[in-house]
């Protein structure tokens, strides 16, 4: 039975939500999950919508201070889809725009539920946060780059990112269009089996949203790419080995095997998310809606240009390298040649993932705190994506699950399969969850 | 000197480009929605019959059809731009490399694109209101090469290109709005946003002038980008202006590829083409039959049912009796009664011509036998063995019996018609 089925059969009082809430407050004060909690919740299994997804009636900011006060008159798709079994808990937490590894860029970052000192993972930190202190709750989280495998690694929870398409991005605030998914964050596979379902097919509000099958197509095995593999830290690599003789020892077969193109991942990604940001930001003018500089008998120049300083200093450098790398004279340099490097990447990765998946850690490096990534470059920092960005960026489904702890703090693998056979990963996971328990430091909400 | 143009025309659609709201709502700010406000976390939709207006268009205007289009986000900030980028195609786009025929020569077309609106800005003296309206309505983009080399070649192209939308249904009384290119030196200057014919010819006068001045001091021109100043008549320095660099155009990743093949296109209509064939083969002025048809599909209609019947300048004066009385929507049998008065020199006034629609007899004619029209009708008919093959396809090719029957006998063309519709029914078994 998944936590959901669960939720439902067990008896409440009608106190339950008030409880919750007064709990989640107090909680919120030291791991800042929430940039909103809704406390006029009173029924149904408790989400959370990341901030950049709108819900009717309350504020969606993307953390950002020029969204201040935007309150949108729409509920994204998926947020509609959920239903009234599921009862709207707050807005999460994130990385700017979810411009960020982390989660540090925000006003107020996001803390790690097992500790207050080390960093969540972002974009979604709130998401993963949220899930990791609640005992009955689903997170409705956004991937772009790796945005949700990341911070369900560091918080030890389960993030799906499912194949692009597969869930409408309507009511979704864009960062790369053409990478951007709604998934899921929760406790298990089964919730997020069970969620999934809901979210799944076309809208005629989202033109890329596809009504497609989704299979169940099961790999024995299990590829390793050496490429990915030399960039694990050592404290990484050890524990990752032993997952793989765990899971060999329930049957997969281990290939390792060499993907060139897969250095050039995180290349791609950075001037494709960024052109795309750097459109999609244009539209923050602080003039319809938002933050708004100065009055409007300013010239139209200065008008915007005043409201667009207040953007953080990761979205300016993303609009100022996505503004760059899609002027005139030098797109056909870098824009264009990573449209074509992507579809090269698509093929070669597709061409693994149809006699098998492949698996690697989520991320490269232990959870750091807090006080070490403010001390990252630009460079280092947009490094530790090399493992979920080749997903992203192939819109592949993928799913980052908790499978070993160290020195307290969980660490993910991150299993990818083709598109479209997203229930099979699923499956994978919920077998694996059935030889390892996660651990969890809050059950705020448990029965 | 080379004249070239871009030129927007709205599509003749109900609803806006990318959202369902209204494209003909009155009241400023009322057809608006989120899309069309680029309100964060919209997401275009096409509507997709502006993909078979625009493909008819790029066909009419002899384009290469690309099998699959997509969009492109052009950026640059101004108020009435909500998303500050908008939705226009390059690459992609409808049809590209086509050209237009007119009388002093080819004009080529670079593209026809599809793109969305922006809001309408008013200007006050001291004051500017944004209409939200505008937002996002469907427009065609035509761009021409640069082969116009006068005046008078320009207008005779806007002329035929306004026909051509006027016969594909696009409504050419909203003035459609050009970017014009000048070059009288090899420096091109772009006067953005021109609005009618009068405005561009003015513009365009300017310019020359403006440019040739210049020459005459031995100035250099230089590329720019102006607007025009409709008061005053002039072309006016910008104060903004973008270039390609800026414009940073990427895919539009919202949107994906649309696939053109199984878009049904509608058949062009050259009327200027009609006009000039008629002219030679019925041995009449072209400038009248022009004047005519180019723009008005009724007068074409009947020009057409009743050119074999009848003499080109009876057929005229009784389209002309139309127009003149303002009468719309008269069926071919009711025209060929009028034709009849008028091939007898009778005066036609508009209750002649009512009472011709009311069915109400009109003196005038003489009485024939039933038998002896009937065999006339058949006679002809037997006479050609194609007729009634043809009849089968196009139910107006059988018109000319009823005018020559009825104008050898001064009979009523009505009565005519009547006894063609029972000899086709009992003689030949067509209905």
């Amino acid at each position: 039975m998944n936590s959901i089925e669960e939720f439902n059969s067990l008896e409440k009082k009608e106190s339950y939500y008030p409880r919750l809430v007064e709990e989640l407050k107090r909680a919120n004060g030291e791991f800042h999950a929430f940039n909103l909690i809704n406390e006029g919740i009173r029924a149904g299994f408790p989400f959370s919508a990341k901030d950049n997804i709108c819900v009717r009636g309350f504020e969606a900011t993307c953390s950002s201070k020029i969204l201040k006060g935007y309150v949108p008159n729409f509920s994204a798709t998926a947020v509609s889809r959920l239903g009234s079994a599921f009862g709207f808990l707050g807005k999460t937490n994130m990385d700017e725009f979810g411009f960020g590894t982390f989660g540090i860029n925000s006003e107020e970052p996001a803390r790690n539920p097992f500790n207050s000192d080390y960093v969540t993972g972002g974009s979604s930190s709130g998401a993963a946060a949220a899930t990791a202190l609640m005992k009955y709750h689903v997170a409705l989280a956004v991937s772009t780059g790796g945005s949700i495998s990341s911070p369900a690694s560091f918080c030890g929870v389960v993030g799906y990112t499912p194949t692009y398409g597969l869930v409408s991005r309507y009511g979704l605030i864009d960062y790369g269009n053409s990478l951007d998914r709604i998934g899921i964050i929760a406790r298990s596979a089964g919730d997020v089996r069970h969620t999934c379902g809901l979210l799944r097919g076309t809208d005629r509000y989202d033109s890329t949203c596809v009504d497609h099958n989704v299979a169940s197509d099961g790999k024995k095995t299990l590829f390793v790419i050496n490429q990915l593999n030399e960039v694990l830290d050592e404290r990484i690599r050890a524990p990752f080995e032993s997952l793989l003789g765990k899971l060999e020892n329930l049957g997969y077969v281990v290939k390792r095997v060499d993907l060139d193109i897969i250095g050039k991942a995180v290349g791609i990604y950075y001037i494709i998310s960024s052109a795309e940001a750097s459109t999609n930001l244009a539209r923050y003018t602080g003039f319809k809606y938002g933050y708004q500089y100065g009055r409007f008998t300013e010239y139209y120049n200065d008008f915007f240009s005043n409201a667009r300083a207040e953007f953080g200093i990761e979205a300016k450098r993303r609009i100022i390298l996505g503004t760059f790398v899609r002027s005139a004279s030098v797109r056909g340099k870098y824009y264009d040649k990573a449209l074509r490097a992507r579809r090269l990447l698509i093929d070669r990765m597709k061409g693994l993932l149809k006699d098998g998946y492949i698996i690697s850690p989520t991320m490269p490096i232990k959870t750091p705190k807090i006080r070490e990534v403010r001390e990252l470059t630009p460079l280092q920092s947009y490094a530790t994506d090399a493992l979920t960005v080749p997903p992203n960026l192939c819109g592949f489904p993928h799913i980052s699950f908790p499978f070993d702890y160290i020195d307290g703090m969980p660490i993910g693998a991150q299993i990818i399969t083709d598109h479209f056979n997203d229930d099979a990963i699923i499956g994978f996971v919920e077998e694996w969850e059935r030889h390892f328990k996660y651990r969890f430091k809050h059950n705020l909400g448990a029965l | 000197m080379r004249i070239g143009l871009e030129v927007h025309v709205a599509l003749p659609l109900k609803s806006k480009l990318f959202c369902s709201c209204s494209s003909s709502a009155e009241e400023p700010n009322t057809a608006i929605c989120p899309i069309c406000m680029g309100f964060p976390g919209s997401k275009p939709m096409l509507n997709e019959r502006a993909l078979g207006i625009a493909k008819s268009i790029a066909a009419a205007l002899n384009c290469r059809l690309n099998d699959f289009i997509s969009f492109v986000r052009k950026v640059y900030f101004y108020p009435d731009l909500p998303k500050s980028y908008q939705i226009t195609q390059i690459g992609g786009a409808v049809g590209t490399g086509g050209y237009v025929q007119t009388a002093s020569g080819r004009v080529g077309i670079v593209r026809v694109q599809i793109e969305e609106d922006p809001a309408r800005i008013i200007r006050g003296d001291d004051y500017t209101l944004l209409d939200f309206n505008r937002s996002g309505i469907g427009l065609v983009e035509i761009v021409t090469e640069p082969d116009m080399t006068d005046e008078g070649g320009m207008k005779e192209f806007i002329i035929e290109l306004k026909s051509i939308l006027y016969y594909l249904g696009v409504d050419i009384d909203q003035e459609f709005k050009v970017d014009l290119n000048v070059s009288t030196s090899g420096d091109r200057v772009e006067t953005k946003n021109v609005t009618g014919m009068a405005n561009i010819v003015n513009a365009l006068r300017y310019e020359i002038k403006r440019q040739g001045v210049m020459a005459s001091k031995g100035q250099r021109i230089g590329m720019e980008t102006r607007s025009y100043d409709e008061a005053g008549m002039k072309t006016v320095q910008s104060r903004e202006k973008e270039t390609e660099e800026e414009y940073g155009f990427i895919y539009e990743p919202d949107l994906g590829e649309y696939d053109m093949r199984k878009v049904e296109t509608e058949t062009a209509v050259y009327a200027s083409r009609i006009a000039h064939e008629y002219a030679k083969r019925y041995d009449y002025s072209e400038s009248t039959l022009r004047e005519l048809i180019m723009f008005n599909r009724e007068a074409l209609a009947l020009i057409d049912g009743a050119k074999g019947g009848h003499r080109m300048q009876n057929i005229v004066n009784a389209v002309e009796l139309l127009i003149k009385y303002r009468k719309t929507g008269i069926n071919g049998r009711d025209f060929e009664s009028m034709l009849g008065l008028v091939e007898n020199g009778a005066a036609v006034r508009k209750e002649t011509i009512e009472k011709i629609e009311r069915g109400e007899g009109i003196s005038g004619y003489s009485a024939v036998s039933e038998d002896e029209v009937n065999k006339e009708i058949a006679d002809i008919i037997r006479s050609n063995a194609r007729l009634l093959e043809d009849y089968k396809r196009d139910r107006k090719v059988l018109n000319f019996v009823i005018g020559r029957v009825a104008k050898k006998h001064n009979a009523d063309p009505r009565y005519v018609s009547e006894q063609l519709r029972k000899v086709l029914r009992d003689v030949f078994k067509v209905e």
